[in-house]
């Protein structure tokens, strides 16, 4: 019989303990695995979510991120600059207001309208009715076309809040043409969207003046068209997705890497320190049995490869279960997170790659190795004759 | 005289913050405070002159007298960014960023803060402010944010964390104590057949278990000091902040006690029970 078929004899031999060790290896496992999908996820689904709405780059007035900074002047006439660029292909202004809807009850419905200005983009999918194309017309999400009980070519008033709340525009009439999309759509929250201009109008300007920033598609070459817009505009600040993805990460969705690094560290120990307090238990319980088979011809090799195919089998066998588990696990811990306000319906924090699989896997066996080194060392350095000599007067 | 080139700074309330603190110190220029990472950023020092403009061009700027440096406020929502911030005086900031066609004194402000007299009043007090001022909206800074902010958010996800740790430990513990007790398999059978009865050995263990799950509970306690003070300093360091990421209250101190010391004796019980339900001679048995 094979070192792994008498481990797994000994296993099944005393099923308890066996069930329970694999359980608690699944349990930690399926934690391991969930910190492995958080240390990466929110990138990865970040890079997903800019990816999907087409623009490589995004133009800001400074260092800091898109939305966070201060607005882009003259944005039309920056954007027009940009356009002409070889290596762009199109380009879009997008600025962000707040902006009221009064209900038929009377009361008032708070919303974000998004203006975007340029070619025939838009940042959002159409789903119903048709985009917007003139002068006071609205592209509403689900959520608010379900909260105001409006469809496309209804008519609402739109009170819109500019300039941080400083500027108080009087109330304008706009008409719904499509529901749509958005690519930061939020839970509980109403999103428009309109062009530009007519964003401009609901401020009350005659024109459209700022832009929080700019996006850009490049005809290829993301790199080569944000070094063409820093030499030609050198007072802004282009950043490629790949750019933008590197700030987040040594900003905010850094807590969720090191916390994940915390874990991960904390769970690996917890799971060695265990097994190998499981298995030490367990070779002690056996010393008699182990001279034994040393008395009866088992190489000291042997017996230290019976004792790793042991700490192998539990692992193994609970790091299978815990992938269905941490799965599971993933999608509640994913639910608890994105309750966090402003967090876009389409971004997830627990997001499944293949590397992730792998690196379970290798953080596994190299925790099944190290739990084993101190038993195996004890069935190594076993004296045969005094064992079995003290089993007998014991 | 050195100047913050790009400072497009997100100043707006923090002059009435600083305004007393500044008071003291005015001298012909008018004064400012920099936070001490701008500070080590720009190489500034007390008693430095920097000029402050609303646009990268620098257009409209003023010159300022640097009167202390002082450390931010630490702020979870700004974790790894660093502050590139500067305190003024509210009328310095109006002036600094009034529009032209603005008249002095018509400014506005984001905010204002109220202390009141009696803090437990703040719910009463909005709700009357709300009532009286339209298009005001006053809410009191404890509870503001509601279940939904992402402070209490992440306080769920590390409870859901935390009862998967827990449920991971009590498998693990069941399963050594199950070992433990079975390697004491002879001695038990011994006790029960010298006469003593199940009920009594089962107490032995109950009191030995709690004895154990104290022990560890307070190791871990202490284990979870050492950690606090490491994962602390070394954030710290990490995000250059004031922010105390962990902290170990008498509350959690209280409820982890309260979770291991009953987990690690039922522990305990739970495997010494089907053991104790065998007769004397089998356990005693070879």
């Amino acid at each position: 019989m094979n070192a792994l078929g008498f481990a797994w004899r000994s296993l099944v031999r005393q099923p308890a303990r066996a069930t329970l060790g694999i359980l608690g290896v699944a349990a930690v496992g399926a934690l391991l695995f969930d910190m492995l999908l958080l240390s990466e996820g929110l990138v990865i689904s970040m890079r997903e979510l800019l990816d999907r709405m087409g623009f490589e780059i995004r133009v800001t007035a400074t260092d800091q991120l898109p939305g966070r900074g201060p607005d882009i002047l003259d944005a039309a006439a920056v954007a027009s600059s940009i356009a002409t660029l070889p290596s762009v292909r199109s380009v879009m202004t997008m600025r962000t207001e707040d902006a009221t809807i009064e209900q038929s009850d009377g009361t008032e419905l708070r919303a974000s309208l998004l203006g975007a200005g340029g070619e025939s983009l838009r940042p959002w999918t159409v789903l119903r009715g048709r985009d917007v194309s003139g002068q006071r017309e609205i592209v509403v999400n689900d959520y608010a076309s379900r909260t105001l009980g409006v469809e496309p070519d209804a008519t609402v008033t739109l009170r819109a809040s500019c300039a941080g709340g400083a500027e108080a525009p009087p109330p304008m009439e706009f008409r719904i043409v499509g529901v749509a999309e958005f690519p930061f759509d939020t839970p509980g929250a109403s999103e428009l969207g309109t062009t530009a201009s007519a964003l401009a109008a609901a401020c009350g300007a005659e024109a459209e003046s700022s832009a929080d920033f700019i996006v850009v598609q490049s005809t290829g070459d993301a790199d080569a068209a944000a070094g063409e817009i820093s030499a030609l505009r050198p007072d802004l600040r282009p950043f490629t997705n790949d750019q933008a993805i590197g700030q987040m990460e040594r900003g905010g969705f850094t807590y969720f890497r090191q916390i994940s690094s915390v874990l991960t560290t904390v769970t690996l120990s917890f799971a060695m320190l265990l097994i190998t307090v499981l298995l030490t238990v367990s070779v002690n319980q056996r010393l008699g049995e182990v001279a034994a088979l040393r008395a009866l011809g088992f190489s000291r090799r042997r017996v230290v490869l019976d004792v790793l195919c042991e700490s192998a089998l539990i692992v193994g066998i609970g790091g299978i279960l815990s992938l269905p588990l941490g799965m599971l696990l993933a999608m509640w811990l994913d639910k608890i997170l994105k309750g966090m306000p402003g967090i876009p319906t389409s971004l997830h924090f627990f997001v499944f790659e293949p590397q992730a699989l792998w690196m379970h896997a290798a953080l596994l066996a190299a925790t099944a190795i190290l739990a084993a080194l101190y038993p195996m060392r004890i069935v190594a350095r076993l004296p045969i004759a005094a064992t079995l000599r003290n089993e007998v007067i014991g | 005289m050195r100047s913050v080139r790009p400072l497009v700074f997100l100043v707006a309330l923090s002059g009435v913050w600083c305004g007393l603190l500044l008071h003291a110190q005015e001298g012909p220029l008018p004064s400012i405070l920099i936070a001490r990472q701008l500070a080590e950023i720009e190489g500034l020092a007390v008693g430095d002159t920097v000029e402050l403009a609303t646009d990268a061009q620098g257009g409209m700027a003023r010159t300022f007298h640097v009167a202390g440096i002082y450390e931010p406020t630490p702020d979870p929502m700004r974790l790894g960014e660093t502050p590139r911030e500067v305190r003024l005086h509210l009328p310095d900031l109006l002036e600094l960023t009034r529009d032209e066609s603005t008249p002095a004194g018509t400014e506005y402000v984001e905010a204002i803060n109220v202390a009141l007299v009696d803090p437990s009043d703040a719910q009463a007090f909005s709700e009357r402010l709300n009532a009286t001022i339209p298009g005001l909206v006053a809410r009191p800074t404890s509870g503001a944010a509601g279940s939904g902010s992402t402070f209490v958010v992440l306080e769920r996800f590390h409870l859901a964390i935390a009862a998967v740790t827990i449920l991971a430990s009590t498998v693990f513990l069941l399963a050594l104590t199950i070992m433990l007790v079975d390697e004491r398999r002879e001695a038990v059978g011994m006790l029960r057949l010298i006469g003593l009865p199940a009920r009594r050995i089962l107490m032995q263990v109950l009191l030995e278990g709690l004895l154990i799950a104290s022990s560890g509970a307070v190791f871990g306690l202490v284990l979870a000091r050492a950690s606090e003070y490491l994962i602390n300093t070394f954030f710290q360091w990490r995000y250059d902040t004031a922010l105390i990421f962990v902290r170990v209250t008498p509350e959690v101190a209280a409820v982890c006690v309260a979770i291991a010391v009953p987990l690690g004796a039922a522990a305990t019980v739970t495997a010494s029970w089907a053991l104790l339900r065998r007769s004397g001679l089998r356990l005693a048995r070879r």
